[in-house]
C-alpha cells in the first residue's frame, strides 16, 4: 500500500470514530484509566524492588557471600558448624582484584534483658570491616556501635523497644514513668529525662503524601523523643540508663560443633546408621567405627582423618543427630546502639557484635571461623545494583588465580568443594517471594481492567462494523481487498487505543510525580510487623520513573486496542458482497 | 468489441433450503459504449445479473468475460483488483461514504487505484465538475440532496474511467425529475466517455432512454429491444 492510500485510510477511521462520539470517548476513558494505573502501580513495585534490592546490598549482604555449600544447602537453620577458618587468606586475595569482604560468625539465641527476652539472630562482625562494607552502622537511633574487642552489641530497633534496651524513641507514659524516670537518681536526672520526650499529639509531624495512622488510643499515650537533643544530652541519658542496667543483656545460646559421634549405640547403629552407607562409604564407617564386645555399642576408633570426615559428611547430609554436639553458653554482653536503618532487616530482632570478642571458651570458641565472607566492589557506589564485576563469575575467576582456588573447586575424591560463592539473589529469596507475589498479583488485576477495556473496544467496533455492513458491502465493490478493509478498521480501533493511552500516560506520570518526590510513610506498618514484609523498605518509599513501561504500556495498548477490531472486520468480510450491499 | 461477454450465465442459491434458481442460462454481450438496461419484475434474476457482471459473485455456472478473461474462476482478491480496475458501481441508495466529503468520496477509487491525492483530488474536482457539482466538493452527503448524492456517487464511479458502470436502480430513490436530469447526464456521459453503462431497473423511465432493453423474467431473458 501507499502511503497516500494508508493515509486515506487512515483519515477516514479517525473521522469514524467521530461517528459513534459518546462509545468512543467511553472506551477510550477506560483504557485511559488502565493505562494510568499500570503506570502508577509499576513505578511503585518499581520504587520498592529498586530500593529493596539497594537495601539488601547496602544494608543486608554486599553482592555476594563466599559460604560452604553444606551451610547454604541448610541455610535456614543458621548451621553455625558449618563454618570455615582462614577467611584472612580470602579476603586478602580479593583485595587484590578489587573487592572489598567483611567475615561474619552468624548464630542464634536469646537475648534476656532486665525486662523481657527475644529470640535473635546475631552477627559478630569484624568491626571496622563492616562499616566499610555496610551502611548500617551509620544509622544508630542511640548510642554508638560497638567497639573492636568489646562485648558491646548493637540491636535492631524493634527488638530494642520488645526488650527495652536502648532509648526508646516512642515509649508510652507508662515506660517514660516506671523505666526511663525511674532510672534517674535524683530530682535534676528526673527533670532532665521527662524533658527529652513530648506528647506525641503535641508535634506536628512531617506530613508525607500518604501516611498510615496509628491507632488512635495508643496515639493518645504516647511520647516522641525530641529530635532537637544535643550529642552531649544523649550520652547523659544513655549513660543514666545504663547505669541503673538497661542496658546490661546476657545472650543464652548454643555452639554447635560437627564432630562423629564418639559412642553409637548397637541397635541405632544397624538401624539408622548403617543404611546411609553402600560401597566404599560403608568401608569408611568400618574403619572408624569397631564394635564394643561387651556392650554392643559401636566406638569411634578410626584415625585416618580423610575417611573419617568422609563418614561425618555423609551423617550430616542425612540429618544424622548424633553428627553435631551441642554446648550451651551464655554470654554477657551490654548493649551499645540501637540500629535504625532503612533496610528494616537491620532493625527487627538483629543484633551484632565484635567477632573478636568470641573467639575463646567465654564467647563461642570461634578460634578465627567464620560462617560468611561478605563482598562488594571496593568501587560501588550505593545507588548502584552489582553489575558483572560484582557477578559469582567474576569474583570465582579473580580467586581462581590465588593460592585459595583450591577450597573452591573441590579436593580430590570428593566433588563438594569447601566453598562456594552465592549471590545476592539467592540469598533474598523472601524479598523475590514478596515482590514477585505483589508483581503477579498487582498485575493480574490491571490485566482484569485492561481485559474490560478491551471487551469495551471489541463492543463498540462490533457494532460500529455492523452498523457499517453495507458501507463494507460498498467499499468492496470499488475494489478494496479484505486486507485494506482489516487494516482500516484495525486503525479505527488502534486509534481509540492511543487516545486513551497517552491520555492514561499523562494522568499515570502526574500521579507519579508526587510520588516519586514525596513517596508514602510506611512506618507505622513495618513497626506493627516487626519489620518482616519482605521488602526491604522501613519509613517511606518512593515511586521510580519507569520509561520503558510507559512506552511498552502505550504501544501494547494501542496495538491491542487495534486486534480488537480484528474479529468482528473478518466476520463481516465473511458475508458475501452482494449479501452485505442488502444488508439493512 | 465486447466489453462483457456472458455465456449461459446460472446462478442458484438455496434460501431456508429451498433452492433458488435466480438465473438459467443467460447469454448476452454488450459492446463498448452501450447505453443498456435489464429490466423485470422483482425476483426476474436483474439484480444477481448485475452483481455477477460486477465480479461481486460467482455464478454456479457459465462463465462471465470482462475484456477477455473469465472472472468466473478468480479468486477473491483478484476480483477485488479486477472491480477496482475495470469497473464502475452506483447503487440505489448511493452508498457514499458518510464521513467523507464529496470530492474525498470522488477521489477515494483513485486513491486506491495507487494516485496521490493531490492528483486523484484534481481530477475529482474535474469529473464533480462534469456531474454539475462544481463548488460543492467540500460537502458531507448528508448535506446534499438525494440527486446531488447520486451525482456524487455517478463521479465517483466515472472518476477511474472504467471500461464498464453498473447501476442498480440508480432512480428507485429519486423523484421524477431529478431521475430524468440523472439520466441525462448518464447519457451524457456515456457519449463523451464512451463508457459502457449497465442498469438494472423497474423504472419505465430509464427503459425509456436505455438504447438496449433486455427483460428478463424467471431468470432467462425473455425479449431485447435495441433503439
Amino acid at each position: 500500500m501507499k502511503i497516500d492510500e494508508i493515509g486515506m485510510v487512515a483519515d477516514m477511521a479517525f473521522r469514524n470514530l467521530t461517528r459513534h462520539r459518546v462509545k468512543t470517548i467511553i472506551t477510550t476513558s477506560a483504557i485511559a484509566v488502565s493505562v494510568a494505573i499500570y503506570i502508577f502501580v509499576d513505578a511503585w513495585l518499581l520504587g520498592m524492588n529498586i530500593e529493596s534490592r539497594r537495601n539488601i546490598i547496602v544494608y543486608e549482604m554486599g553482592a555476594a557471600k563466599i559460604q560452604s555449600p553444606a551451610y547454604f544447602s541448610r541455610k535456614d537453620d543458621l548451621p553455625m558448624y558449618e563454618s570455615f577458618s582462614e577467611w584472612q587468606e580470602l579476603s586478602s586475595a580479593l583485595e587484590k582484584s578489587g573487592y572489598r569482604s567483611a567475615p561474619r560468625f552468624v548464630f542464634t539465641g536469646t537475648m534476656y534483658s532486665r525486662t523481657g527476652s527475644a529470640p535473635l539472630v546475631i552477627n559478630a562482625v569484624d568491626v571496622a570491616r563492616e562499616k566499610e562494607l555496610f551502611r548500617y552502622p551509620d544509622y544508630i537511633d542511640a548510642g554508638s556501635f560497638p567497639a573492636e574487642g568489646t562485648r558491646g552489641i548493637a540491636i535492631g530497633t524493634f527488638a530494642a523497644e520488645k526488650l527495652h534496651v536502648g532509648i526508646p524513641q516512642r515509649p508510652d507514659g507508662d515506660e517514660l514513668e516506671n523505666e526511663l524516670v525511674a532510672a534517674a537518681s535524683g530530682d535534676g536526672e528526673r527533670a532532665f529525662i521527662r524533658s527529652l520526650y513530648v506528647p506525641y499529639r503535641s508535634v506536628k509531624e512531617k506530613k508525607r503524601l500518604f501516611t498510615v495512622e496509628e491507632d488512635s488510643a495508643l496515639a493518645d499515650n504516647r511520647y516522641i523523643l525530641r529530635s532537637d537533643i544535643s550529642e552531649s544530652d544523649m550520652r547523659r541519658f544513655w549513660n543514666i540508663l545504663a547505669g541503673a542496667g538497661r542496658m546490661d543483656v546476657r545472650i543464652s545460646t548454643t555452639i554447635d560443633i560437627k564432630a562423629l559421634p564418639e559412642r553409637i549405640a548397637g541397635e541405632k547403629f544397624t538401624h539408622d546408621v548403617l543404611p546411609l552407607f553402600s560401597g566404599d562409604d560403608r568401608a569408611a564407617l568400618s574403619a572408624a567405627y569397631t564394635k564394643d564386645p561387651l556392650l554392643g555399642d559401636y566406638i569411634l576408633t578410626g584415625t585416618d582423618e580423610k575417611s573419617n570426615a568422609r563418614v561425618l559428611a555423609l551423617l550430616l547430609e542425612a540429618d544424622y543427630s548424633g553428627a553435631v554436639r551441642h554446648v550451651n553458653q551464655l554470654i554477657d554482653a551490654v548493649i551499645t546502639g540501637v540500629v535504625n536503618s532503612p533496610n528494616p532487616k537491620t532493625n527487627g530482632n538483629i543484633a551484632f557484635i565484635p567477632i573478636d570478642s568470641l573467639q575463646d571458651e567465654t564467647g563461642l570458641l570461634l578460634d578465627g571461623r567464620v560462617t560468611e565472607l561478605l563482598i562488594r566492589s571496593a568501587k560501588a557506589k550505593d545507588s548502584q545494583l552489582p553489575g558483572k564485576f560484582e557477578s559469582v563469575e567474576s569474583i570465582l575467576s579473580a580467586l581462581s588465580k590465588s593460592s585459595c582456588a583450591p577450597r573452591f573447586s573441590g579436593s580430590a575424591g570428593t566433588t563438594v568443594p569447601e566453598l562456594s560463592i552465592f549471590s545476592w539473589q539467592s540469598y533474598s529469596a523472601d524479598y523475590f517471594a514478596a515482590a514477585a507475589g505483589d508483581n503477579i498479583s498487582t498485575r493480574v488485576m490491571i490485566l482484569f481492567l485492561f481485559i474490560l477495556s478491551f471487551i469495551g473496544i471489541a463492543n463498540t467496533m462490533l457494532m460500529a462494523i455492523l452498523e457499517r455492513t453495507k458501507e463494507i458491502g460498498m467499499l468492496r465493490a470499488l475494489g478494496m481487498t479484505d486486507a485494506q478493509l482489516l487494516l482500516s478498521y484495525m486503525i479505527e480501533a488502534s486509534l481509540v487505543g492511543v487516545i486513551g493511552s497517552t491520555i492514561g500516560v499523562i494522568v499515570g506520570c502526574l500521579i507519579n510525580i508526587p510520588m516519586v518526590n514525596y513517596g508514602i510513610d510506611y512506618s507505622a506498618v513495618t513497626e506493627a510487623m516487626d519489620g518482616n514484609i519482605g521488602y526491604r523498605i522501613s519509613s517511606s518509599f518512593k515511586s521510580m520513573w519507569n520509561a520503558g513501561t510507559i512506552v511498552a504500556t502505550f504501544f501494547a495498548a494501542s496495538l491491542l486496542s487495534g486486534c480488537m477490531a480484528v474479529v468482528p472486520t473478518l466476520r463481516a468480510l465473511k458475508m458475501p458482497v452482494t449479501e452485505t450491499l442488502r444488508f439493512e | 468489441m465486447s466489453v462483457i461477454t456472458t455465456t449461459d450465465l446460472k446462478k442458484e442459491y438455496s434460501l431456508n433450503g429451498i433452492v433458488i434458481k435466480a438465473l438459467q442460462g443467460v447469454s448476452l454481450s454488450f459492446e463498448a459504449g452501450e447505453f443498456a438496461a435489464v429490466a423485470g419484475p422483482s425476483g426476474s434474476g436483474k439484480s444477481t445479473f448485475l452483481h455477477l457482471v460486477g465480479c461481486l459473485d460467482t455464478p454456479t455456472a457459465g462463465s462471465v468475460f470482462i475484456g477477455g478473461t473469465d472472472a468466473a474462476g478468480m479468486k477473491r482478491n483478484d476480483l477485488a483488483l479486477l472491480r477496482r480496475s475495470t469497473i464502475g458501481f452506483i447503487f440505489q441508495a448511493y452508498n457514499l461514504i458518510p464521513v467523507l466529503s464529496a470530492i474525498e468520496n470522488v477521489s477515494f477509487p483513485l486513491v486506491l487505484l495507487g494516485s496521490s491525492r493531490a492528483q486523484a483530488n484534481e481530477r475529482a474536482l474535474q469529473v464533480l465538475d462534469q456531474v454539475g457539482l462544481g463548488g460543492m466538493e467540500n460537502r458531507r452527503p448528508k448535506e446534499m440532496s438525494g440527486g446531488q448524492q447520486q451525482r456524487v456517487a455517478i463521479a465517483r464511479a466515472l472518476v477511474k474511467r472504467p471500461k464498464l458502470i453498473l447501476a442498480d436502480e440508480p432512480t428507485a430513490n429519486l423523484d421524477s425529475t431529478t431521475s430524468r436530469e440523472i439520466l441525462e447526464l448518464m447519457l451524457k456521459l456515456n457519449e463523451q466517455e464512451k463508457t459502457t453503462f449497465i442498469f438494472s431497473t423497474h423504472d419505465p423511465l430509464v427503459m425509456e432512454f436505455a438504447r438496449r432493453l433486455i427483460s428478463l423474467r424467471d431468470g432467462m431473458v425473455e425479449k431485447e429491444v435495441r433503439r
